[in-house]
Formats: C-alpha cells, sequence, structure tokens
C-alpha cells in the first residue's frame, strides 16, 4: 500500500525485567523480536469481537518508581508483566543469594499489588559443565516453585540455551514465548478492561459541577493509545469519535441554552488560526494544551481532527478523511459562531484555507495521482472551499479592487498573517507550503490574483472533470465577478456567457436574470453594442426584475437609439421575441385576394414587452413577390373562392421559458387497424398501429429553440407594407398597414422589421404563412338560360352576365347581337341592368337600353367602373319547328295491339324533346373579336298520329304530348290535306276549341276521313295549333302556331275477319275445359287494284287469286288451340270472296272470355316451280317458331323490307331449300271486327278444375 | 425546519421553488442548481445499489458553512426533491427528514392527479401544496 | 385503484361517449383513437405517479417493465401480464391473454372489429406511465381473438 506503515506514534507497553541485568540484556533483543512473531487470539470483554493482534513490547529495567502509585490514570506506561531473570543452577548459590533477591522482588511488587509476574530459570550446559556437584536439573526449579509459586506453579519457566542454536533451544523458547504471550495479555485485557470501567464511569460524571472535559479527554486518549499500540486503529479511531461527539454535543447543548461552564474556557477569542496539523503523528504541543486545560476550540478540534487523520490514514482511508475535514470545517466556524467566540475578521477563513490545502497536501502525500484523480469527488469540496475563503480573503484585504489595498486594509493584512504565528518546522522547507501559500497570496495584489485564479481554475477544471457542471458554473461566476471587479470584462465574459447558456438550457428563471444582469454590464464596459441591446431588451422584457430595473434597460435602448441617428447607414438588427411578440394578423378583404388597383389591409396586433410605450420610427413587414406558375391560380373565381380561413392568422407565443421536452415530441399518429385473412375476407387481427413511428424514433435533440437567433440577417430591398411614427404600448396594440395592389401575382409577408433610430428589432420569419394574392382579369360575357332549359315558342329569358375586369364601360358601350331569323330578342320599354362588385355586393342598378335594326340588336351598356359585373336579362323567343319525326305515322286497327304499344312510346317519349340550336355572335366593346354564344333551344311538344278504322271507315288521330315542365293552353287545333286530290274530306269530331294540357300530359285529336272516289288517295295531313303557357293570362306578343306534318297511304280495307266461338253441341254455354268450335270466316271487300300486283297475286284463266295466310294467337292464353293454330289459303281476288276456316279451342278459365286473336298476312311463296308443290302447312307447322317470329317484328313495326331481311336470314338458317315469305298487310287493310268480342264461359261441373278456374 | 424547498422536474428545470426568508430566493435557486449536481451522481451511484438500498431519499447532499444543509430526494418518475434545512438550533434526524420528503412526495403526488395541473408545467396554483410546503416550512422539526 | 367494476363501466362509457360526439362531428372521426389514447396517456402519469411513491428506486429500463407488467397491471386490471418479451432494443411485447377491458364483450371473434375501440385508452395508460418514469415510447396494440390481446411497446432512445 502506498499509506506509510504505521509507525508507532506511541512506545509500547513496557515489561519490566528484574534479576540478573547481564542475562537480560543478554537475552533482550532474541526476546522483543521474537514475541511479536506469532499473533495471538485476543479474548474481550463487553461482548467485544475477538481479535488476532501481534503483541509488541518494551522491555525495561526494574525500578520501584516504575510500578504504579495509587489512581495512576496512565495505561500506556503501566507495567504489565514482571520477570524475574536467573541462571542460578547451584543451590547454594540459590540460598545464599538469588531467593532473597526474589522474596524482595516478590515483596515490592505485592507492596504495588501489581500480580502479573513470571520467573524465568535460564539453564546454560556450558555453565554446568564446571561445577562439580551437579544437582538434577529441575531440582532449582523446583525450589523457586515451591518458595514462590504456591498453586501457580505456572509462574517459573525454564529456558534452555536461550543463545544456542539448537531444536533444544527452539522448543524451549518456543514454549517460553507462548507463556509470555498469554501472561502479557492476559495483563492487558485485565487492565484494560478496569481502566475502561474507570473511564465510563469518569464520563458518566461529566454532569457533576468539577468534571473537565480536558481529563476526560486525556483518559479516553489513553484508551486510544493503547489500541493503536495493539495497532486496532478502528478502536482507536472510536475513542477519537466519541470524545468528537461528545465535545459536539456540548457544543449544540450550549447552543440550546443549558452551558456546561468548563465549555465556556473553549469560548476565549481566537488569537491563532494556522490550521491543521497533520503531518505529525502526534502534536505533542497542541496535546499539552489541552492536558494544561488551554486549548482553544479551534486547538481542540485541530488536534482531535489530526489524530482522527492519523488513524484513518492507517486504516487506509483517506477520502473519509477529506470527506471529514470538509464537515470540520464546517461544524467549526459553526461552533464558533454558536458559542459566540470573538474571531478577528478573516481569521476563520484563513485557518480554514490553510486547513484544507492541509488536508489535500495531507492525502496527496500518501496516494499517487491516480488515486486522487478517481478521487476528485471527495476532494473537489475543499478545493472550492479553500478557493471560496481565499476570494473572501481577497476582498477583506483589499486585494480585488483595481487600485488595490488602502492603508486599512493593509492593517488588517498583518493582523491576519500575525495569527499565523512562525511556519511550523515540519513544513519548513516545503515549497508550496499553505502557510506560504497564505502569505504569499496575501502579500500582493497580482500574487493574490495567480494564487486565486490557480485555485478557480482547478476547482472549475476538477468539478468539470467530475461532471459537476453546475458546480464548475457557479464557481466561474464568482470568477467573472472578480474579473469585473478588476475591470477585465473580456474574462468575465466567457465565464458569464457559460453560466448563462447553462441556465437558459435548464430553465432557470432567476439565474437567468441575475446573470444576464451580469452579463449586460459586462457587454457594456466591453462595448459590445449590439449585444448589450439586445441582453436588455430581453432584461426590460423579463418579470422577474422590478418595474425600474426593467424601465432601466428600455430606457438604454431608447438612449442608444436617439443618440446614434447621426449615423444613419449601421443598423443595430436585434431580434424581435425579447421586445415584442406579433400575436396576430388580418387581412381585409378577408380572403386575402385583390384585383390589380385594388386595396389591401394588413391588421397586426403586437404585444410589446416592454415597462413603458416605447416610440417607433417605423413598423414595416417586408413582402416576398412571386408570379404564380400556375395561371389558373390567378383568375378570379379561384381566388374568390378560396378562402385564407377567416383572413386572421394566429402566431404561436414563443416556446416558454423551460424545455419542456414531452410536447416538443410531434403527437402519435394511431389508427385502428383491420388485418382480413386473404382468403374469406373476415377479420383477423384488429388493433391500433402508429404511423409516424418513423418520426418519434428518431432520435432529437433538446433544447435547440432555446438559444436566441443571433445573426438575424435584415432582408433589405424588399418591398415592404409600413407604418410610421406608431407607439407601443406596453401590451397589445394593433397595427394597420394599407397598400394598394400593383402587379398581379403572390405576395408573401417575410419580416416584421420595428425600428427605432438605428435599432431595429426584426422577426426574421413569419410563420405561419401570410399571403395575400393580387390578380387582373379579362373582360368577359357570359349569357346563360334562367331556366335549366329554352322552350322553343314562347318567349324565354336569358341573363347575360358582363364581367367587366380591368375594362371600364364607358357610356356609349354597347353589345352588338348579330340576329338569326329563327330566333328573335323581344326589346320590351325598359331593361333593368343591375352592377354588383367584384365580391357580390350590388353596387347600382341601370336601365339598359336595347334597339333592334333588321340585322343587328344593339344593348348599350351602363358605364360600369372595373372589376365589376353588369347583370341583365333579356327575353329571346325561337320558332315551334315541328321535330324531324317526318312521315311514316303508324296507323292501326282501332283497339288493336294499342295495348301493346302504349308503353314502349312513353318510354320513348319521356326524354329526347326535339332541340333546335342558335348561334348568336355578338360584338364587345372591349375586343375586335366578337363573342359566338349558342343558345339550345327544345320543343315541348312530341306529335305523333294514328289511322283508326270501323270496318271501312277511317280515322285519322293525332296525339299530342306535352314533353316540358310547364303547363300550355290549346287552341284552334286543325288538320289540313295539304295533298293535291280534292278528293278526301277531314271532318274534326274535337268538340272543345281550347285544351289545358298540363306537364308530361297527352291530348288526342280526331278527324274522320272521307272520301268520294274508290281507291282513296294517300293523305298529305299538316297539324297545326296555337299554344301559350297556361300561366300567362295574354302575351305582349303574337306566337307562331306549332305545326306537325305526315303522311298516310294504302290505309282503306281490304279484308274483314270475324271469328266466332260456338258452345259444344247440345249446349248453350261453353264450359271450362270441353272443347269448343271456332269458326273464322275472311271477306275480300274489293276486286282487283293496283295494291295486289304482287308476287302472291296467281291467275289462272281470268280468275285472280292471291295467298293469305292466317294464324290464331291467343296471348292472354285463356284458350287452348287444338290442332293447326294457322294455315295458308288462296283468296280468290273478288269482292264478297269468303274463305272460312274451322278449328278447335278449349276455354281454359271461367268467365267472360275475349276471343283470341286471328291475324292475317299475305303469303308470298318462293319464285320456284317447286314451290307450290311443298306442303305449307306443315312446314308451317314445324316453323311456326320463325312464324311467331315475323308476327313480333311487324308487332314492332319495324320496315316491311327489314322484315323480309329478317326472315330470309333466319330461313337461309333453317333449312338449304327457298322459303317463302309473309308479308303484313298494309295498315288499314284488314279489319278484324270481332276484336274486343267477349264470349261466356262456365266453369265445369268438375271440382278440381274448378278449383284451377279459382286460381 | 426547512428554509427552502423544491421541486425539480426530470429535464431538470424548476417545477416550484419556495424559500424563507424570501429575500435572498436567488440565493437558494442557485444553491439548489448546483446541489442538482450531488443529486445526479447519487443517482446515477444509485442506479448500481442493491434493491433495499434503492429507496428515492438521497440523504444529505452536502454540508454547507452555514446551518443550511441540503436534502435529496427522487420520486421513480424522477422528479427531485430538494430540501435546504436550517439546522443552527436543531440537529435533524435523518428519518425527521425522510419523513419531511414523503410528505412532500404525497401532496406531489396530488398535484399529478389534479385535472387543474398538467404534468410539466410549474405548480404555481395549487392551495394545498403551497400550505404543505408552508408547514414544513415553519414546523420545527 | 377504485372498484374495478366500476372502472370497467366507467370506460365503456368514455369509449361510446367519445364516439358519440365524433358522430356528432365533435371530434374528427379518425382522431377517436388518438383521443381515447391521450386520456390514457394523462391518467397513466396521474397513476403511475402514485403507485411508485412507495416502491424502491428502478435499477433500469426492465425493471421498469417488469414493474408495469406486474403491480401496474395488477392494481388497475386485477391481473398481471401473461408474458414479457424483449428484444432488448428498446421493443417489449406485453401478452394478456385475459384482458379485462375486453372480458365481458366477448370471446373470440365477436365484436372484433370494436376491440381496439377498447384498446386505446390502455395503449396511452402504458405510455403515460412509462413517460413519466422518464421513458418515451409508443406503445400499439393487437388483438385477433378476444379476450386476449397484445401490447407492443417501443422506447424512443434520446
Amino acid at each position: 500500500t502506498p499509506l506509510t506503515p504505521p509507525l508507532p506514534s506511541v512506545e509500547r507497553a513496557p515489561v519490566v525485567g528484574a534479576g540478573d541485568q547481564n542475562l537480560f540484556t543478554s537475552i533482550y533483543p532474541t526476546l522483543s523480536q521474537q514475541l511479536p512473531r506469532e499473533p495471538m487470539e485476543w479474548r474481550r470483554s463487553y461482548g467485544r469481537a475477538p481479535k488476532m493482534i501481534h503483541l509488541e513490547s518494551n522491555f525495561v529495567q526494574f525500578k520501584e518508581e516504575l510500578l504504579p502509585k495509587e489512581g495512576n490514570k496512565a495505561l500506556l506506561t503501566f507495567p504489565f508483566l514482571h520477570i524475574y531473570w536467573t541462571e542460578c543452577c547451584d543451590t547454594e548459590v540459590y540460598k545464599a543469594t538469588v531467593k532473597d533477591d526474589l522474596t524482595k522482588w516478590q515483596n515490592v511488587l505485592k507492596a504495588h499489588s501489581s500480580v502479573d509476574w513470571l520467573i524465568v530459570v535460564v539453564e546454560n550446559d556450558a555453565k554446568k559443565k564446571n561445577k562439580t556437584n551437579i544437582l538434577p536439573r529441575t531440582s532449582i526449579v523446583d525450589k523457586i516453585r515451591n518458595d514462590f509459586c504456591n498453586k501457580q506453579s505456572d509462574r517459573c519457566v525454564v529456558l534452555n540455551d536461550p543463545l544456542k542454536d539448537s531444536s533444544r533451544t527452539q522448543e524451549s523458547w518456543n514454549a517460553f514465548l507462548t507463556k509470555l504471550r498469554t501472561l502479557l495479555l492476559m495483563s492487558f485485557t485485565k487492565n484494560l478492561g478496569k481502566f475502561e470501567d474507570d473511564m465510563r464511569t469518569l464520563r458518566e460524571k461529566r454532569t457533576e459541577p468539577g468534571w473537565s472535559f480536558c481529563e476526560y479527554f486525556m483518559v479516553q486518549e489513553e484508551l486510544a493509545f493503547v489500541f493503536e499500540m495493539l495497532q486496532q486503529f478502528e478502536d482507536a479511531l472510536v475513542q477519537y469519535d466519541e470524545l468528537d461527539a461528545l465535545f459536539s454535543q456540548y457544543v449544540v447543548n450550549f447552543g440550546a441554552g443549558d452551558g456546561a461552564n468548563w465549555l465556556t474556557f473553549f469560548c476565549q477569542p481566537v488569537k491563532s488560526w494556522n490550521g491543521l496539523t497533520l503531518r505529525k503523528p502526534i502534536d505533542m504541543e497542541k496535546r499539552e494544551l489541552i492536558q494544561r486545560q488551554e486549548a482553544t476550540l479551534l486547538d481542540l478540534r485541530s488536534y482531535l481532527f489530526a489524530r482522527q487523520c492519523t488513524l484513518l490514514l492507517f486504516l487506509q482511508r483517506p477520502w473519509e478523511v477529506a470527506q471529514r475535514a470538509l464537515e470540520l470545517l464546517h461544524s467549526c466556524v459553526q461552533e464558533l459562531k454558536l458559542l459566540e467566540v470573538s474571531v478577528p475578521p478573516g481569521a476563520l477563513d484563513c485557518w480554514v484555507f490553510l486547513s484544507c490545502l492541509e488536508v489535500l497536501q495531507r492525502i496527496e502525500g500518501c496516494c499517487d495521482r491516480a488515486q486522487i484523480d478517481s478521487n476528485i469527488a471527495h476532494t473537489v469540496g475543499l478545493w472550492s472551499y479553500a478557493t471560496e475563503k481565499l476570494k473572501s480573503l481577497g476582498y477583506l484585504c483589499g486585494l480585488v479592487s483595481e487600485k488595490g489595498p488602502n492603508s486599512e486594509d493593509l492593517n488588517r493584512t498583518v493582523d491576519l498573517l500575525a495569527g499565523l504565528g512562525a511556519e511550523r518546522p515540519e513544513t519548513a522547507n516545503t515549497a508550496q507550503s499553505p502557510y506560504k501559500k497564505l502569505k504569499e497570496a496575501l502579500s500582493s495584489v497580482e500574487a493574490f490574483e495567480k494564487h486565486y485564479l490557480d485555485l478557480s481554475h482547478a476547482t472549475i477544471e476538477m468539478y468539470t472533470s467530475i461532471g459537476r457542471i453546475r458546480s464548475a458554473k457557479f464557481v466561474g461566476k464568482d470568477l467573472a465577478e472578480f474579473y469585473m471587479k478588476k475591470k477585465s470584462p473580456q474574462k468575465a465574459e466567457t465565464y458569464l456567457q457559460g453560466a448563462l447558456k447553462n441556465y437558459l438550457a435548464e430553465g432557470w428563471a432567476l439565474p437567468i436574470t441575475h446573470t444576464r444582469k451580469q452579463l449586460a454590464e459586462c457587454q457594456k464596459h466591453l462595448g459590445q453594442i449590439e449585444n448589450y441591446l439586445q441582453t436588455s431588451s430581453l432584461l426590460a422584457s423579463d418579470h422577474h426584475l422590478t418595474e425600474e430595473e426593467r424601465k432601466y434597460f428600455c430606457q438604454e435602448i431608447l438612449n442608444f437609439a436617439s443618440e446614434q441617428t447621426d449615423s444613419p447607414g449601421h443598423k443595430v438588427v436585434l431580434p424581435m421575441h425579447s421586445f415584442a411578440h406579433l400575436r396576430d394578423l388580418r387581412f381585409t378583404p378577408s380572403n386575402a385576394v385583390v384585383h390589380v388597383g385594388g386595396v389591401l389591409s394588413v391588421e397586426i396586433t403586437v404585444c410589446s414587452q416592454m415597462p413603458v410605450p416605447v416610440h417607433m420610427d417605423q413598423i414595416a413587414i417586408s413582402v416576398h413577390f412571386s408570379i404564380e406558375k400556375n395561371s389558373y391560380r390567378k383568375t378570379a373565381e379561384w381566388l374568390t373562392k378560396h378562402k385564407t380561413s377567416n383572413g386572421i392568422i394566429n402566431f404561436p407565443m414563443e416556446t416558454s421559458p423551460f424545455p419542456a421536452s414531452q410536447n416538443s415530441l410531434p403527437a402519435l399518429e394511431l389508427y385502428e387497424m383491420f388485418e382480413r385473412s386473404p382468403s374469406d375476407n373476415s377479420l383477423n387481427t384488429t388493433g391500433i398501429i402508429c404511423k409516424n413511428v418513423h418520426m418519434l424514433l428518431r432520435r432529437q435533440e433538446s433544447s435547440t429553440a432555446l438559444d436566441t437567433p443571433s445573426g438575424v440577417a435584415l432582408d433589405d430591398g424588399a418591398p415592404v407594407l409600413k407604418c410610421c411614427g406608431v407607439t407601443l404600448e406596453p401590451g397589445a396594440n394593433t397595427i394597420t398597414f394599407r397598400t394598394q395592389a400593383k402587379e398581379p401575382g403572390t405576395y408573401t409577408l417575410r419580416q416584421l422589421c420595428a425600428s427605432a433610430g438605428p435599432v431595429c428589432f426584426v422577426l426574421p420569419h413569419l410563420y405561419p404563412l401570410a399571403q395575400y394574392d393580387v390578380y387582373s382579369q379579362e373582360p368577359q360575357l357570359h349569357v346563360e338560360p334562367l331556366a335549366d332549359s329554352l322552350l322553343a315558342g314562347i318567349p324565354q329569358k336569358v341573363k347575360f352576365t358582363v364581367t367587366t375586369g380591368h375594362y371600364t364601360v364607358k357610356n356609349g358601350d354597347s353589345l352588338q347581337l348579330s340576329n338569326v331569323e329563327a330566333m328573335l330578342i323581344l326589346c320590351h320599354a325598359e331593361n333593368k341592368a343591375v352592377i354588383y362588385s367584384n365580391t357580390r355586393e350590388k353596387a347600382s342598378d341601370a336601365s339598359l337600353r336595347v334597339q333592334s335594326s333588321d340585322k343587328v340588336t344593339s344593348i348599350s351598356l351602363p358605364a360600369a367602373p372595373a372589376y365589376h359585373m353588369i347583370e341583365f336579362e333579356l327575353e329571346v323567343l325561337s320558332l315551334p319547328s315541328a321535330p324531324a319525326a317526318g312521315g311514316e305515322g303508324e296507323s292501326t286497327m282501332l283497339g288493336m295491339t294499342e295495348a301493346q304499344r302504349k308503353p314502349k312510346d312513353t318510354q320513348k317519349a319521356d326524354h329526347c324533346m326535339a332541340t333546335t340550336d342558335h348561334k348568336v355572335s355578338i360584338e364587345c366593346p372591349w375586343s375586335i373579336y366578337s363573342t359566338v354564344i349558342a343558345l339550345t333551344f327544345s320543343v315541348p311538344f312530341r306529335t305523333t298520329h294514328a289511322v283508326l278504322s270501323a270496318g271501312t271507315r277511317k280515322y285519322i288521330q293525332v296525339c299530342v304530348q306535352n314533353l316540358s315542365e310547364l303547363d300550355f293552353r290549346l287552341s284552334d287545333s286543325d288538320l289540313v290535306d295539304t295533298g293535291d286530290s280534292t278528293d278526301l274530306q277531314l271532318l274534326p269530331l274535337n268538340t272543345k276549341s281550347q285544351q289545358h294540357i298540363c306537364s308530361r300530359q297527352s291530348v288526342f285529336f280526331v278527324w274522320e276521313l272521307t272520301w268520294t272516289r274508290e281507291p282513296p288517295p294517300s293523305l298529305r295531313g299538316r297539324f297545326s295549333m296555337e299554344f301559350r303557357p297556361a300561366s300567362e293570362e295574354r302575351l305582349s306578343i303574337s306566337l307562331k302556331p306549332y305545326t306537325y306534318e305526315f303522311q298516310v297511304e294504302n290505309f282503306f280495307t281490304l279484308y274483314t275477319v270475324k271469328a266466332e266461338i260456338l258452345p259444344p253441341a247440345g249446349t248453350e254455354l261453353c264450359r271450362t275445359g270441353s272443347l269448343c268450335a271456332l269458326e273464322v270466316s275472311i271477306t275480300r271487300l274489293s276486286d282487283l287494284l293496283e295494291v295486289d300486283r304482287d308476287e302472291a297475286l296467281t291467275e289462272s284463266d281470268e280468275y285472280f287469286s292471291t295467298k293469305l295466310m292466317y294464324e290464331v294467337v291467343d296471348n292472354s292464353s285463356n284458350w287452348a288451340v287444338c290442332g293447326k293454330s294457322s294455315g295458308v289459303i288462296s283468296m280468290p281476288v273478288v269482292a264478297q270472296a269468303t274463305h272460312r276456316v274451322h278449328m278447335e279451342v278449349m276455354p281454359l278459365f271461367a268467365g267472360y272470355l275475349p276471343l283470341p286473336d286471328v291475324r292475317l298476312f299475305k303469303y308470298l311463296p318462293h319464285h320456284s316451280a317447286h314451290s307450290s308443290q311443298l306442303d305449307a302447312d306443315s312446314w308451317i307447322e314445324n316453323d311456326s317458331l320463325s312464324v311467331d317470329k315475323h308476327v313480333d317484328d311487324q308487332l314492332d313495326s319495324s320496315s316491311i323490307k327489314s322484315r323480309g331481311s329478317v326472315h330470309s336470314a333466319a330461313s337461309s338458317e333453317h333449312k338449304g331449300l327457298p322459303m317463302p315469305r309473309l308479308q303484313a298487310l298494309p295498315p288499314g287493310q284488314v279489319f278484324n271486327s270481332s276484336t274486343g268480342m267477349q264470349i261466356l264461359v262456365i266453369p265445369s261441373k268438375d271440382d278440381h278444375v274448378l278449383e284451377v278456374s279459382v286460381t | 425546519m426547512a428554509v427552502c424547498v423544491a421541486v425539480i422536474a426530470k429535464e431538470n428545470y424548476p417545477l416550484y421553488i419556495r424559500s424563507v426568508p424570501t429575500e435572498n430566493e436567488l440565493k437558494f435557486h442557485y444553491m439548489v442548481h448546483t446541489s442538482l449536481d450531488v443529486v445526479d451522481e447519487k443517482i446515477s451511484a444509485m442506479g448500481k445499489a442493491l434493491v433495499d438500498q434503492r429507496e428515492l431519499y438521497l440523504g444529505l447532499l452536502y454540508p454547507t458553512e452555514d446551518y443550511k444543509k441540503r436534502y435529496g430526494y427522487v420520486t421513480n418518475s424522477k422528479v427531485k426533491f430538494v430540501m435546504v434545512v436550517d439546522s443552527s438550533n436543531t440537529a435533524l434526524r435523518d428519518n425527521e427528514i425522510r419523513s419531511m420528503f414523503r410528505k412532500l412526495h404525497n401532496s406531489y403526488t396530488d398535484v399529478m392527479c389534479n385535472p387543474f395541473y398538467n404534468p410539466g408545467d410549474r405548480i404555481q396554483s395549487s392551495r394545498a401544496f403551497d400550505s404543505m410546503v408552508t408547514s414544513m416550512m415553519i414546523q420545527v422539526c | 385503484m377504485a372498484d374495478e367494476a366500476l372502472f370497467l363501466l366507467l370506460h365503456n362509457e368514455m369509449v361510446s361517449g367519445v364516439y358519440k360526439s365524433a358522430e356528432q362531428g365533435e371530434v374528427e372521426n379518425g382522431r377517436c383513437i388518438t383521443k381515447l389514447e391521450n386520456m390514457g396517456f394523462r391518467v397513466g402519469q396521474g397513476l403511475i405517479e402514485r403507485f411508485t411513491k412507495d416502491t424502491a428506486r428502478f435499477k433500469d429500463e426492465l425493471d421498469i417493465m417488469k414493474f408495469i407488467c406486474k403491480d401496474f397491471w395488477t392494481t388497475v386490471f386485477k391481473k398481471q401480464i401473461d408474458n414479457l418479451r424483449t428484444n432488448h432494443q428498446g421493443i417489449y411485447v406485453l401478452q394478456d391473454n385475459k384482458f379485462r377491458l375486453l372480458t365481458q364483450m366477448s370471446a373470440g371473434k365477436q365484436y372484433l372489429e370494436h376491440a381496439s375501440k377498447y384498446l386505446a385508452f390502455t395503449c396511452g395508460l402504458i405510455r403515460g406511465g412509462l413517460s413519466n418514469l422518464g421513458i418515451k415510447s409508443i406503445v400499439t396494440a393487437e388483438v385477433s381473438s378476444m379476450p386476449a390481446c397484445k401490447f407492443q411497446v417501443m422506447i424512443q432512445k434520446s
């Protein structure tokens, strides 16, 4: 160990030797050296743990005065064991001398009641040789045992030839030593025990008046010494700690009031303060002082600690020394205060300073560098304490002021040095002794500075090295203060900055404020104007300062501002946040959009942090202009649509003074998670996931926003919005900037800058972004119908919108509409125009004049400023031209197949109003090009016609369907034949002259068609009617009638078909399930006509016949047709020729059943020889399907031609052989007289059939 | 008796500091701030210690020349309590200090569970806490 | 901790309350989870402050996680976490085979689509607790068959 081995600070316990001195002296060296060899187990009283100890002893000559007197307190000097030495081997000699001598010795011992003794008989063969009468070896020993050791024969031992080197000698030595140790230990134990008891009793007496701490101290220390002697340093230390505690307790009690009178002695004024002395094992002078009861508190404490220190070092606990030292020094200072001991100013500082260094040096003395470095944590306290003390001494002795100490300071210094006395011899020749250091430090300003700086730096360094940054900074601040005193601010600054940074980082408001104040002063001295002003502004806005202080710093800024006006060039740019806080900003118009030349105002709310109103020369917002890339972005409608909130932008308060780490994190983005199994889409797992893990897991360095932006760039030259001569009151102020928009584009507000003289406070970035847009717009004309669609034939309103944009409409500007004949513009006496501002507020009304010449209609616009809108309406009228639906109308026989057609028709009718477009070109005053607008009118009506037959009489039916949303009143409906023949007459069967037709309604008109000559020619009909909206009673203008043209041909009847069902024979009524006869008779009404000339016609000897095919179809499936349902007949082409067909049908239901439908077709055989041979009927049979198909086709009223093609197509599919064709007879040529007839069928008796009929 | 009671956040900024007499408040702020060094040291040292030694009470931080002893305590939520105790007329036992800290911790917990307190903010408006601290400052333990 | 029945019912009401207010457009719908989680966070902060008042100081991160799984869970949910796994790189998976807030809702896949609503608060609870113990973390959850569920804790090293 680096520790110095336990040097015996106390002499060893004596063992007194009597008897043969020469012998004793001869053996002594071996003995004293042999004794400690073997350790002995020491059993102790009071249940203290046994210990192995090495006994060492100090062998002394017997002298009577050595023996303890009565009431002896000393333990160290106490003779623990008495040994009588003899080598007598001759009985005579024994009798003559030795016996008496022994007796005398014994008596003395008895007299002093010391019972620990031993008699050693040394046997020596050499001596024996020259003896004549040899007694048995043991005889002498026996004699002595008899004479002296009654009962305790072990008190006499033999030692053989101690100086020889033989095995025998060894054995006897060992035996002897063991004995010796045992006895010594016994004695120790006994005497120590006794001593301790005495000591306790003495301590119990401490409340008694005469009791003296110092005496007691000596006693307990005695014990400590013994333990130390026995190398039981722990126990020794305990003794001192007890004394320490006892004393401290007394002092505390004294403070509490009950003072022991002995304590008053320690209260004598402090006269010397020469620190601790730890280099000597025992500081005898101090000990004597204590013994003589002359020690001062400091003496006692110093001595006590010195001893503790020594022992701790023996125990190799140097760091505990350091720690205890610090406590000691503190408690000494406290105790002196408590005991109200008068201490010269600075004396204690000296004492503490010296002591600190002493302790440190002592520790350094016994540890190597590495150990010291690794234990700085223990020692650094002493360093900083020393530094502190030296500093206060410096201030006390006027060594810190720049002009140095005055006489009074010097006197004080002298007194202090006097108190140190002369340097102690043990340190006299060590260069760096605390004493020398202090003397030197106090000797001169420079010396002091050097020492103080050394200490401070050392301390700071140590603190930093063990990570006690805060403490380091704190010492640094002291240092800074020192430098400020020494008028060297540049040195001070770094320390202040360092400390400030630390406080800011950890958000300690008061230290921040305080340090800033110091920094401000420092910067002022350094003439760092900007920094000074910045710090000042921070302080001026600091609520931890008094109103006065804040005002002062605010004034500092203002003063500077007012003084420096002469040098305009140079600006002092300071960050805004310390001076004022931009709270919000609002645009008017609120959507922050203006047209070129428009006025925009920006209103900001600024909270001034200053304690007093501050006048600003100007407040400006610098603006960044950018042309919008996306041109659409500039258009008025977009801009007016997109709204930047309500035009108010709020700016967050800057970060709170303390670094609140949790809210600096971005918020978690948590979402529900649903994981479905790929197979069936069932839910497998749900849960919660975080979408921005990557953001959050990224390490973020804390407290970045804290340090103020030092270099705030002021963007000069940028366009600005400014307000001049504003006075900012403390708290909220509103400032309004107005600007007239020039260049179109986007303007971003960049910096807010408030300047007074050369000082300007700048908010470098406005965030969130504040922007406004300026746009310019081309003039435009919009024309759109008021209703969703324009209707032809009646007056319709059309809305004109002129967006003036950048064009200003002057008086006399007009729109020139080129007319279209199909559409005319109705100009009334006066039309109103309304002028709106850009933001849709109504600006004014104006009348506008519309004149119409044959070619052009000119609308003279009212004068309107730029970026306004002129709106007006005009009425237009388009001719109600009939739909393109031309000639081919559908004529049907009365009632027949109506039912089936209706749904199809109405479906078609619902949508598709026929429309007509009109293009109008308009000349606008702002452009050389004419605008072309298209207006689409839709015809409100859809008209269809039909030919109805009754036998040979014919009727024309016209159906007018109102597709529009309006209701109309119809009148003067008329149908005329525009064909050349005069033969046809149309006589109307329409009763009402006026008709009301509601939206989506249909009205039917019917005319009977008569003729004189057979056959009648084809009819070219033109239908026309007046109509007007039902809503308007009377219209200013007369409207054109609605017309509809069509043509019908071959409408006269050629055949009549008559069907009839007869109940079974013998019954007068048909029954369900019983067969009935169906009689069909087909009659030809006219002779051969032009129409008949076709392939079907066959001529055989002047006699014409044509082929027809009939077919019975029962769509309502009331009837079951039995046997052939169709057949081909050959019809003679002669008037009144009749053909009858008989069939059997069975009614399936009871009740009045309509007769099955009988249809007739022209049957055109294929051109081929065998065509006639093939059995048509049989063929029809198996191809009835295809026939039905034709029927359907026909019902679809698609053209004959197509039907043929379809059929041929079908046929060619069917079989290779050529196929006949069917052809529907032209509408009206066949009249089925039994259409609509019904026959009564009664249920059969048969029950289950009845049921059928019921269901 | 306590002359200064401080509650310091995880991040080492003061949540609450009160001291008597109020005039040298600043001094106490510095005092508490520097003592954080030792608190940190003790905490990091404690990390290695055995469970039974890992108590929240950190004991005496360091002695000072004037009678003001600083004691430390750290909650599991890393919030530090520092208490400066004037021991001029009374030597306080560790247990007494400990119990004072317990009281402090209890009412800090109440503050944490107070709906009107937002964790991490300074403790300004809690009367209950204030009065508790006051009691620790006037009472002579 | 209050009577658990009370806690469970209160929790249910809270969840439905938040979602109702979402339907009335007071909270934008996606944020419900976050809202519940934030509630949990604050509660966690408070709870942990109470629960750790009388415990010994924690040795390390793992020590803290154990506390959450044992003491904290027991106090809140009347049972311990059944299984705690970690990759020793700041990811912990806490498995509760019979999670208190789900047990009375269903055993299996019924209402599975709603389960996460009832985990958000607890996620926050954990995160709040940890953050108050000085551990920044992200807590997510997962259920595949109620009432068992997993909470994953990702520690943010900073």
